[in-house]
């Protein structure tokens, strides 16, 4: 009876999970805001009316979207924005918007020629925020990059990863990430972006090398995610990297 | 409070809006959420900044209410949310703006949650057992029967396509394709019948079984 649970469980893993062919959250958002280009949306949509997986992802993200506490969760949701505004309020080391300009009221060029005047710091800041999320081209999926100012995600049941990540300039020759002390082994996993599997295997390391069969998938231009699970003693799974993205440079 | 944002290459890629008084958070809340990104962006991105906060600050209620609707915990939505936030700080310098910001968000929180929900599965798999005791016994009418039978994933998903009400097809997507547990499915899919997500995926079950046996019935006509 428990095999046959198990094997009824396997086999409708698979015949849920996202296919190829399946929307990507952004997508689904720029079907329901009608924001999607036209080709795409017209694919999509045909996809999506058939399929009950983006059908369930579509639901999820307009549950997310108008999400208002209920009676009986206000109090519980009140209590956590209120802890996290003080923590994310102590946390701040930015410059308030006053010691970079003043003048709400001037049009938009004039206030960014104002912008360059205010010096060369914040002009070459601005710059990089331009590149980083106003030029990019295609709809690939977000990328991460390393950032030596990023802040420690706490929780327990984490893995940091290190590399790869973001843009590169060549197919990555390992994956890294940081030990864990409760971790006897690691399962990796390297995917596509509608998470078909490419690859995976087992380490006691916190690194391990790609195989050529392998970096020789990873192209110019195309996405992909990895993941790692750290593994107690016992085998059982203790720690999740959840899904990191990365690409060649085009 | 403007929740959604404006959207587009061009309010994301140049940072006119920093020209914002502090004086008064009038402006901050007049500003859409794409160019709060770029404003913190364009002052450096790192730490807090007093865009990053307005940011999520309009985002804190639906973040963590659909975690609290996960965890069902206050202690371990607030961890998790924190966790979500995080992420979305170390990782705003990837958003590109042609998505609305909630979007993005809630692929994070999504992400995360998901993963929450795996290092609970022991839990799951519980919840799983309760459910087989209230599932018929007979071996013969499991629905594993029909996809062994059509043996491939193909005609599982067209047997479920034709078989299923849209929403025991969102509750057998979560529960089997994303292991999500049923109280956790009821909560986030706000079902309020008495047995919330249970009953749909019973129910579900008991379809697959009659298909089964209608399947059955034909091949026995047609031998």
């Amino acid at each position: 009876m428990a095999e046959a649970r198990s094997r009824e469980r396997l086999l409708l893993r698979k015949a849920l999970s996202p296919s190829y062919a399946c929307a990507t959250p952004l997508e689904l958002g720029g079907l329901a805001d009608g924001s999607l280009a036209r080709p795409a949306t017209a694919r999509l949509r045909d996809h999506v009316s058939g399929c009950a997986r983006c059908q369930t992802e579509l639901t999820l993200l307009k549950e997310f979207d108008n999400a208002a506490p209920r009676p009986d969760e206000e109090r519980a949701v009140s209590w956590i924005s209120a802890r996290l505004e003080r923590r994310f309020s102590e946390a701040s080391a930015g410059p308030s918007p006053s010691r970079i300009h003043h003048g709400a009221a001037l049009p938009r060029r004039s206030r960014f020629m104002a912008l360059n005047v205010g010096g060369f710091a914040v002009a070459a800041a601005t710059l990089a925020a331009a590149v980083a999320i106003g030029l990019r081209e295609g709809r690939a999926p977000e990328l991460a990059q390393p950032s030596a100012t990023a802040p420690t995600v706490l929780r327990s049941a984490g893995i940091t990863t290190l590399s790869p990540a973001g843009d590169l300039d060549a197919p990555p020759n390992e994956l890294r990430w940081e030990p864990r002390t409760d971790a006897a082994s690691y399962s990796v996993q390297v995917m596509e972006v509608d998470y078909a599997e490419l690859w995976s295997a087992e380490t006691h390391d916190a690194s391990i090398a790609l195989p050529p069969a392998v970096r020789a998938r990873i192209v110019p231009g195309k996405p992909l995610l990895w993941e790692v699970v750290a593994k107690d003693a016992a085998g059982r799974a203790v720690a999740w990297s959840g899904k990191q993205r990365f690409r060649i440079k085009t | 409070m403007p929740a959604g944002g404006a959207r587009g290459h061009q309010s994301c890629s140049t940072p006119a809006s920093l020209a914002v008084s502090s004086s008064d958070g009038g402006d901050l809340e007049a500003l859409s959420d794409a160019d709060l990104v770029s404003n913190h962006l364009a002052a450096g991105g790192g730490g807090g900044s007093i865009w990053l906060q307005e940011l999520f600050r309009r985002h804190y209620t639906k973040v963590v209410t659909w975690c609290l609707r996960v965890a069902g915990d206050r202690e371990e939505a607030h961890d998790l949310a924190q966790g979500v936030f995080l992420k979305a700080q170390r990782h705003l310098g990837a958003f590109r703006g042609d998505s609305k910001v909630s979007t993005w968000l809630y692929s994070i929180t999504r992400s995360e949650c998901l993963n929450y929900l795996r290092s609970r599965s022991s839990l799951n798999d519980a919840l799983d057992d309760d459910l087989a005791e209230a599932l018929p016994d007979d071996p013969e009418s499991r629905p594993e029967h029909v996809f062994e039978f059509r043996s491939s994933v193909q005609a599982a998903r067209a047997l479920l396509d034709r078989e299923l009400t849209d929403m025991e097809k969102r509750v057998f997507t979560l529960h089997y394709g994303d292991d999500v547990p049923l109280l956790t499915i009821t909560r986030l899919l706000g079902l309020e019948n008495p047995s919330g997500a249970k009953a749909y995926l019973v129910s579900a079950r008991r379809k697959l079984a009659r298909a089964l046996q209608r399947w059955r019935a034909c091949e026995r006509l047609n031998a």
